[in-house]
């Protein structure tokens, strides 16, 4: 998908800066058309939010500038601290399972599955994707209960006898990357079958015919060629993990506030904000979620020659 | 699924100066001078101070009541009884499950200006813990509303509703707990209604021996402290002004009452689980022998198809047992809606007519409520639909009556939710075994960060 | 993605010497039997909760609790769930879904009729800013939505929307992914000579935008109009904070009263308590739609990656 600017050759684009000229100027004026729309959607919902969302970051509740005051008040929180922690220890286990698993069940089932079977697996697979937020609280809550779970012998030999004992502090991150793999993985399955349907097949059956086995294939051949999407992958997953906010509100509303309240960062931001009536400390948090995010954009997209030509 | 947020990848073309991005930059910045230009004060110029507070002028219209799916018949109710009247009915959360509906719309309206509602109820007891510095709740006990109303809910009721002296709110029901109990099994096993707490634990130890599986109690519910602590006078949230609290929950009577919680768990007769929880509705269905609880459980808990299901003629209700030697009875209480009156209603009028309608009238209080009313005239009607229904095996009425009045006045309700402190901290600890006196000063640790949080001055 | 498959292959190409072998059978066997046992435990993964829903709709409340979990109730019970929850609040829920329907599909042609073309220009037209539009969608993008909500409501009562359709619709229509996706699209789809062949003859931008680039676009504008109608289908919040009245929220929305009303987590709902069969009825309706269109834009969302391979 990257090819076409690293292989447009060298004449087109000689060709391209001779049309420069009024062609050139009428191109301009098409593209500021063209997206004339879209700035204006992106100028009222995108920008002036996310600049009054940092104002508020850097002021007080006077509207008076408070340089980094609200940054260190959120940090001074009690739960503040926990929440990073909270955090941390979840992204590290979504990251890992998302890439691991969504790439080889997407090998796996490019390799193995059939048009029809493959096309019924992945909409299954996608199915608890639909399931956000609200509507997946009583299927949760029934899930983790041993008492009415379809599950139950897997909780039971997990050693969980009740809601309780399953939603138990320590088990919280994997719980919460589970729910969020759940929901979360159809989708990018979906994605990376197609990143692999855009393999030429003569390569795969060059790699066959010379007697290369299906790991073989898809260590050598299948998984570099996936390096950009499984890159895109981690960046958003990272980028939506570190806002972890969904799947700890869930379990807390299933449990009553026993267990995922104020877990999260994004759920501390939350409180602060229509709890406690504290916007630009929410704001704060925000910021701070923001930052980390481009930041670790960046470094992946610099890093792994995302922005490289194929 | 791939969420919208998408990394980018631009081509590695050396641009032109920003401009695009200065002048994008420059207009969020307008925008954002203009809107805060718009935002803020208050909707009418001409106010004038009459009943303890600003009004704002007066218009004709309908009167918007927010209300939840629950109290949609009370404002039917109303709207029946008065057919002039014109009633905009809006259907809202009630702020229920600990949600901040009611505070975060009521934010949005001060900063644009307009659009509260007249007349708002909420299943929540703390709404005056924002709502009166946040110039929405209007004081009633200034003028609105005669003394001799609000004279007639019943003692203590209204002090959710209190601040500085003044009404702001009016209740709708009473959670007052009481200790119900199955008279067909005690009779049958020849055991007495205990009146004493540890008259109550001893019962309990001896049902363990006797009858091990049956219950006398529950403490898994995220309400276990506002029946058993509250009862107790503990001080786990005495709120000694509008924002400050005292905190002391390492006190004898918070320990003592711990400490019999702790041995009923342990002898295996108090259970650990919630009442509506599948594990309590599989396995407990028909083994409760007793169980402290607020008024609200006969409807809820055993009357009920979604719970114990029990059948006619089993179920009675007792006073709560007390400790010996206090000098006061008291009794705790779980729940209890409250009805605002917006202090920016341009209907005064009719919204005082409305409030004071759905809260006092037999009509709907009486006759049609789920809950024991708390305005006490309502609840005497409301006492005898109970009676004649012929489901409890005793005289419910003066017992819900008595305790209605005895609701210890040390426990009210801060910014916080005492309800999601208990369960964030004790509740797993409990599934882990660990007992509830050993967690006390950890309940303490966590109460004060939560209302240090929340802008509370706490006192030890 | 052509320059990189060669190297790899010529790793892998023998001389042409060799003469290829055929691997040995049993490990092959016992390789993709673990293949397929890795995709059986996931679709299990997957997709036992959402057979436990579709069974729960089926059974009382009782029954949900007593009864094996995957054991099917009873038409009878099915048909009293149904009942009861078009009951709640007259048929509210069918008035949820209809608004939902409403949100989405008017967002989404806005969607398309702003995003396609911005995505177009961004691949194929060189404008000033075109580098800074895309930086700024990528920072907007990231910033959490909690503190977004104040300043959007200003933004939406400023302008006097707030209770129309539009205060939903047109924060809905900005989907930035949207453009992102339909600008890889574009800029890999399309064959440049195409565009310069027409420049060349004379065709104005939007000639060229719509006799070549629109008829190519069949599988972007399913995919864009696929992700766009679930997003916004399932966005929960915004519509909680700008919309007044419960008879404007979408089913997401809808849901969340439905599950106040539950009496296990709300005691005191008294005539108005939703049981937990009504509950599983209603996240079912409300999962529906995003399923149907799933399964109609499949052949599109393949396709759509397939943008630069096939057409060599």
């Amino acid at each position: 998908m990257t090819s076409a600017p690293a292989t447009e050759p060298a004449g087109t684009r000689s060709s391209r800066a001779s049309q420069r000229g009024r062609p050139g100027a009428r191109r301009v004026r098409a593209g500021h058309v063209f997206v004339a729309g879209y700035v204006v959607l992106l100028a009222a919902f995108g920008i002036v939010p996310t600049a009054y969302g940092i104002y508020f970051a850097f002021t007080n509740a006077g509207n008076t500038f408070a340089g980094l005051a609200n940054f260190t008040g959120v940090t001074r929180d009690f739960r503040y601290l926990p929440a990073v922690e909270h955090v941390g220890l979840y992204l590290l286990i979504w990251l890992v399972t998302l890439v691991v698993f969504v790439t080889s069940l997407s090998l796996v089932l490019h390799q193995l599955a059939a048009r029809r079977l493959g096309r019924l697996v992945r909409f299954l697979y996608y199915i608890p994707g639909a399931l956000a937020g609200a509507a997946s609280v009583m299927v949760w809550l029934f899930m983790l209960d041993p008492t009415v779970s379809p599950a139950a012998s897997f909780l039971r030999l997990l050693g969980y006898g009740t809601f309780g004992q399953a939603v138990e502090p320590g088990h919280l991150p994997i719980l919460f990357a589970m729910i969020a793999f759940w929901t979360g993985a159809g989708g990018w399955i979906v994605v990376m079958y197609g990143a692999l349907n855009n393999i030429p097949l003569e390569i795969l059956e060059a790699a066959r015919i010379d007697g290369a086995g299906a790991w073989r294939i898809a260590q050598r051949i299948q998984i570099p060629l996936l390096r950009k999407w499984i890159v895109y992958m981690v960046i958003l997953a990272f980028a939506t993990g570190t806002q972890l906010f969904v799947e700890p509100q869930l379990i807390s509303l299933a449990s009553l506030g026993v267990a995922g309240r104020d877990y999260s960062l994004n759920q501390l931001a939350y409180d602060f904000a229509f709890q406690n009536d504290n916007v630009n400390y929410a704001a704060a948090i925000s910021v701070e979620l923001l930052v980390v995010s481009l930041a670790v954009a960046a470094l992946f997209v610099i890093r792994s020659g995302f922005f490289d030509a194929s | 699924m791939p969420p919208m947020n998408s990394a980018v990848r631009t081509r590695s073309q050396p641009g032109p100066p920003r401009r695009r991005a200065i002048l994008a930059v420059s207009l969020a910045a307008l925008a954002t001078a203009a809107l805060s230009a718009c935002g803020g004060g208050s909707s009418s110029s001409t106010s004038s101070v009459k009943d303890g507070f600003h009004q704002a002028a007066q218009s004709a219209g309908p009167l918007t009541v927010w209300v939840d799916s629950t109290r949609v018949p009370a404002a039917q109710a109303y709207q029946k009884a008065h057919p002039g009247a014109k009633l905009n009915i809006v259907t809202y959360d009630g702020d229920a499950n600990g949600a901040d509906t009611l505070q975060t719309k009521v934010d949005l309206f001060d900063r644009t200006g307009s659009g509260w509602p007249d007349v708002v109820f909420s299943s929540q007891q703390n709404e005056t813990s924002w709502a009166v510095s946040a110039g929405f709740a209007a004081p009633l006990s200034e003028g609105l509303i005669p003394r001799s109303v609000l004279s007639n809910f019943a003692t203590g009721a209204l002090n959710v509703c209190t601040v500085n002296g003044k009404v702001y709110c009016l209740r709708n029901d009473l959670a007052q707990v009481v200790l119900w109990y199955n008279a067909a099994l005690m009779k049958k096993w020849g055991y007495q209604v205990p009146t004493t707490w540890p008259q109550y634990q001893a019962l309990g130890l001896e049902v363990a021996r006797q009858h091990p599986g049956y219950l006398v109690g529950n403490a898994g519910d995220t309400f276990t402290p506002e029946i058993y602590m509250w009862a107790s006078q503990c001080q786990a949230s005495d709120i000694t002004g509008l924002r400050s609290v005292t905190v002391n929950v390492t006190s004898p009577n918070c320990s003592r009452m711990a400490s019999l919680l702790d041995t009923l768990i342990r002898a295996g007769s108090m259970s650990k689980l919630s009442v509506f929880s599948t594990a309590f509705d599989k396995n407990e269905k028909g083994k409760v022998l007793m169980l402290p609880g607020p008024s609200w459980f006969g409807g809820a808990v055993f009357d009920t198809t979604s719970g114990l299901n029990m059948p006619k003629g089993q179920i009675a209700v007792a006073p709560v047992p007390q400790w010996p030697g206090s000098s006061t009875v008291s009794t705790g209480n779980v729940g209890g809606g409250t009805w605002l009156l917006s202090a920016h209603s341009a209907h005064l009028k009719e919204a005082v007519n409305f409030i004071t309608w759905v809260t006092t009238n037999d009509a709907y209080q009486g006759d049609l409520a789920p809950g024991y009313p708390a305005y006490a005239l309502a609840a005497k009607v409301w006492l005898s639909h109970q009676t004649t229904s012929g489901y409890y095996a005793n005289n419910i009425s003066p017992v819900l009556e008595q305790a209605a009045g005895q609701v210890w006045a040390g426990w009210n309700y801060g910014k916080w939710s005492n309800e999601a402190v208990w369960a964030a901290t004790i509740d797993p600890g409990l599934t882990a075994g660990k007992a509830i006196v050993s967690m006390l000063p950890a309940w303490q640790t966590a109460i004060t960060n939560y209302a240090t949080a929340a802008g509370y001055h706490v006192s030890h | 993605m052509r320059a990189d498959t060669a190297p790899a292959a010529s790793r892998l190409a023998p001389p042409r010497t060799r003469t290829s072998t055929p691997r040995p059978r049993p490990s092959r066997a016992a390789g993709q039997l673990l293949a397929w046992l890795l995709l059986l435990v996931f679709l299990v993964f997957f997709v036992l909760p959402v057979i436990w829903l579709l069974l729960a709709a089926t059974k009382t409340d009782a029954q949900l609790v007593r009864n094996n979990p995957l054991s099917f109730g009873s038409w009878h019970a099915l048909r009293r769930n149904w009942d009861a929850l078009t009951g709640f609040e007259g048929d509210t829920i069918l008035l949820w879904l209809r608004n939902s329907a409403l949100y989405a599909s008017f967002a989404l042609v806005i969607t398309l009729a702003v995003g396609i073309p911005a995505g177009y220009a961004l691949a194929m037209t060189e404008f000033r800013g075109r580098h800074a539009l895309l930086v700024t969608t990528l920072v907007v993008m990231l910033m959490p939505t909690t503190t977004l909500v104040v300043p959007l409501f200003l933004e939406i009562n400023a302008v006097h929307l707030i209770g129309t359709l539009w205060s939903v619709v047109l924060p809905y229509s900005f989907y930035p992914f949207g453009v992102y996706l339909a600008y890889i699209y574009f800029s890999t789809a399309l064959p440049p000579d195409l565009l310069a062949a027409a420049r060349v003859d004379g065709c104005t931008e939007f000639a060229a935008f719509r006799r070549i680039a629109l008829p190519l676009s069949a599988p972007i504008i399913a995919l864009v109009g696929f992700f766009s109608f679930v997003a916004n289908w399932t966005n929960y919040f915004l519509p909680y904070v700008v919309l007044p009245e419960s008879s404007q929220y979408p089913v997401q929305v809808g849901l969340g009263l439905l599950l106040d009303n539950v009496p296990q987590f709300n005691p005191t709902a008294g005539t108005a308590a939703v049981l937990r069969p009504e509950l599983a009825l209603a996240t079912l309706l409300a999962i529906s739609p995003v399923l149907i269109v799933f399964l109609f834009a499949q052949r599109f969302l393949i396709s759509g990656l397939l943008a630069g391979a096939t057409k060599e």
